[in-house]
């Protein structure tokens, strides 16, 4: 169990420049997850961490000890690889026992180091078969098996769910966090998956080509995402940002007319965008204070569920709201939806947050 | 893999309509089979009638002395073990052949493990080494005559140069450094085939199961021992296999480069089959032995085609 520090890291791949100044610290017994578009570098970083590629300029520093000269053995890391990596032609068993047996572990311990991790993982019946022989989920058992029993300090994760099925994805989300209450080992996972990392992170990281934009608690991401980035990144469905201008009373205005009820200290006139979640928006009555309405285009149902796709006139996309499934609507219907005001969020011209009020407390 | 995909899926395989009920109609057989003919006609002639002639021409005696061939029974397979030089070109054939292929296998090897590295010019190494195989393999030889000759050699010159031997050696005329010498230069001449294969063999090795083992704390020879070369086995096993058809058949650069000696030291069955039947013209003796030559290569041969066959 350690803590895990990155100064300044950058990385060049020939003259293009990947990660460009990542400084970070994750905690010691911490569930660190990566989050960020493809190809933004959250592998990169990763193996940086791990040692599999070297640092062009900063420094990594583990437990406190800086190993930018460290190869990955030496460590004390365990990685599970997205393609899961295991060795084809050894068996389940000898691929877990495979780091203690170059470690000169002597093969009585490493039979009951093997079997005791292979219970945890429900693997105990599969030690004798190859690879090839397994499916999916249990090749994913392996590969973190491999992992665990090595006993490291920092576990890192690249996508380690990504080739499963959604059932078995769940599943496996639900080993990973009790492998995490168990271990307690200070833990690094990247994924594009939101619930993934909505459900599993004590820390998210979002990065973005080559750049950390925020990092913080799953709920601090999802309440006060600190720029446009990170708010259409964190969340399912996207937040709805619409192009909106300062009014004359620093309230938001949309280019169809409506009002949105926040205020802001930006100058009358400012050009602004403004975000609110689908889950934030709901159905209003005629005439109530800052309502959008539009006609539907599209409306999903998942069941519990229901997104509806609505045309508001001055916004480039559709806006989409969560309503109860119970609800009845039908495209082309006219629907009004009206936004919690504590939710609303501001984002200037260069996409940084910026702060709100409500209206009511600065009127009185 | 494409065929399970084919299959699971719900989309029907087009194929043509005979072949939906079953294959082909007997008349349509008839005219598939007419098809065959010609490879049919070509294999008869250039390989079954030869072979059969020489199969005959092993029971008989048949040289400059004897116009007509005389069936002489197995008289010419008996007088091949009661004769010293021929036994020793089997012992030749087989040091070179051992030595010839350990060294394309290791060697090919080696290079494609570098080969296999990122560094700069890596692309223009990689064109160079086909090379020995574009040239035709009398160019070969002469080559290699060269740099083994004794005045003018390079390999002399560096040597004496560095001051490793104190004068200019003949090595095409020792026995152990004409063999040294055929060795080399077959190695050389088919070391790029083998690269090739071992080559695009590791390229489809797996770079996360070899950071995987990396962190496992794999070091470079725990890789190529534990994850490299049960990776290549496949590709051993054929290059093995090929390696020794290849060198047992090898004829060209040997005949060229020393003709067989010194003293028979590099004469293989393929130089003492020619010497047999065109310096001495006796026919029944070179068939003979050229039967006994094909029966080593048979098992080899069969290995091979096996594999092959499994794999298709
Ligand atoms: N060895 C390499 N040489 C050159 N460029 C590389 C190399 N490895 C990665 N890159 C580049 O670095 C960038 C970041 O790659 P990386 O794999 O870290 O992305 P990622 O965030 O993990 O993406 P994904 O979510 O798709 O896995 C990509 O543009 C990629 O093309
Ligand atoms: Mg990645």
């Amino acid at each position: 169990m350690v803590s895990v520090v990155l100064s300044g890291v950058r990385k060049s791949f020939g003259t293009v420049e990947i990660l460009k100044g990542i400084d970070l610290t994750v905690e010691d017994g911490e569930f660190a997850v990566f989050v960020g578009p493809s190809g933004c570098g959250k592998s990169t970083l990763l193996r940086m961490i791990c040692g599999l590629d070297e640092v062009t300029s900063g420094t990594v520093a583990i437990g406190g000890e800086v190993v930018n000269d460290v190869p990955p053995a030496q460590r004390g890391i365990a990685m599970v690889f997205q393609s899961y990596a295991l060795y084809p032609h050894m068996t389940v068993a000898e691929n877990m026992g495979y780091s203690l047996r170059l470690a000169g572990v002597d093969k009585a311990e490493i039979r009951s180091r093997v079997a005791t991790s292979a219970a945890v993982l429900r693997l105990d019946k599969l030690l004798d078969r190859k690879p090839r022989e397994l499916s999916g989920g249990q090749r994913q058992r392996v590969a973190i098996g491999r992992a665990i029993v090595r006993d490291p300090r920092l576990f890192l994760f690249d996508e380690p769910l990504s080739n499963l099925d959604a059932a078995l994805r769940v599943d496996m989300r639900a080993e990973i966090a009790s492998l995490k209450a168990r271990l307690g080992s200070t833990m690094i996972y990247v994924t594009h998956d939101q619930i993934e990392a909505m459900t599993l992170a004590d820390k998210i990281v979002v990065m973005n080509a080559g750049r950390i934009e925020q990092v913080g608690s799953p709920l601090d991401l999802y309440r006060m995402p600190a720029n446009r980035f990170v708010a259409g990144f964190i969340g399912s469905p996207r937040m709805n940002v619409v192009a909106a201008v300062v009014g004359p009373d620093g309230r938001p205005v949309l280019a169809g007319g409506a009002v949105f009820p926040v205020r802001t200290d930006l100058a009358p006139g400012t050009r602004i965008d403004v975000g609110i979640r689908a889950e934030h928006l709901s159905p209003a009555e005629n005439g109530d204070e800052g309502t959008l309405s539009g006609a539907v285009r599209v409306v999903e149902h998942l069941g519990s569920d229901v997104f509806v796709h609505l045309a508001v006139e001055g916004a480039a996309y559709p806006v989409i709201v969560r309503i109860g499934g119970e609800r009845q609507v039908r495209a082309g219907d006219l629907f009004r939806v009206t936004p919690e005001p504590s939710s609303i969020h501001v984002f200037d011209a260069a996409g940084l947050r910026v702060p709100t009020r409500s209206p009511a407390r600065s009127a009185a | 893999m494409t065929m399970t995909s084919v299959e699971g899926s719900a989309a029907p395989m087009r194929v043509s309509a005979h072949a939906r009920k079953g294959g082909l109609k007997a008349h349509e057989r008839r005219v598939g089979r007419l098809f065959l003919l010609p490879a049919l006609a070509a294999f008869t002639l250039v390989i079954l009638f030869p072979f059969l002639r020489a199969l005959a021409v092993a029971f008989t005696r048949s040289d400059l002395q004897t116009p007509e061939p005389i069936f002489v029974g197995l008289a010419n397979f008996r007088a091949i073990l009661a004769t010293p030089e021929i036994i020793g070109a089997f012992v030749t054939t087989a040091v070179y052949v051992g030595l010839a292929t350990a060294g394309t296998v290791v060697l090919g090897l080696g290079w494609a493990l570098i080969l296999n590295q990122s560094f700069r010019g890596r692309a223009v190494l990689r064109a160079v080494t086909l090379i020995p195989w574009v040239l035709p393999s009398t160019v070969t030889a002469f080559v290699w005559g060269w740099i083994f000759n004794s005045r003018f050699g390079v390999l002399n010159a560096a040597l004496v140069g560095v001051g490793a031997i104190p004068y200019p050696t003949a090595w095409l005329s020792t026995t152990g450094g004409a063999m040294t010498a055929v060795v080399i230069t077959k190695i050389w001449f088919s070391i790029p085939l083998f690269m090739s294969f071992f080559l695009a063999g590791l390229q489809s090795l797996d770079r996360e199961q070899i950071d995987a083992a990396r962190v496992d704390g794999a070091g470079n020879f725990a890789l190529l021992r534990d994850h490299i070369l049960p990776h290549l086995r496949p590709v051993l096993l054929v290059v093995i296999v090929l390696g020794v058809i290849g060198n047992l058949q090898h004829f060209d650069t040997i005949f060229a480069l020393t003709g067989g000696g010194p003293v028979r030291a590099t004469s293989v069955l393929s130089i003492e089959v020619y010497r047999r039947a065109f310096d001495q013209w006796d026919l029944g003796m070179a068939s003979a032995l050229g039967l006994l030559w094909v029966a080593t290569i048979m098992p080899a041969a069969y290995f091979y085609l096996r594999h092959l066959l499994k794999g298709a």
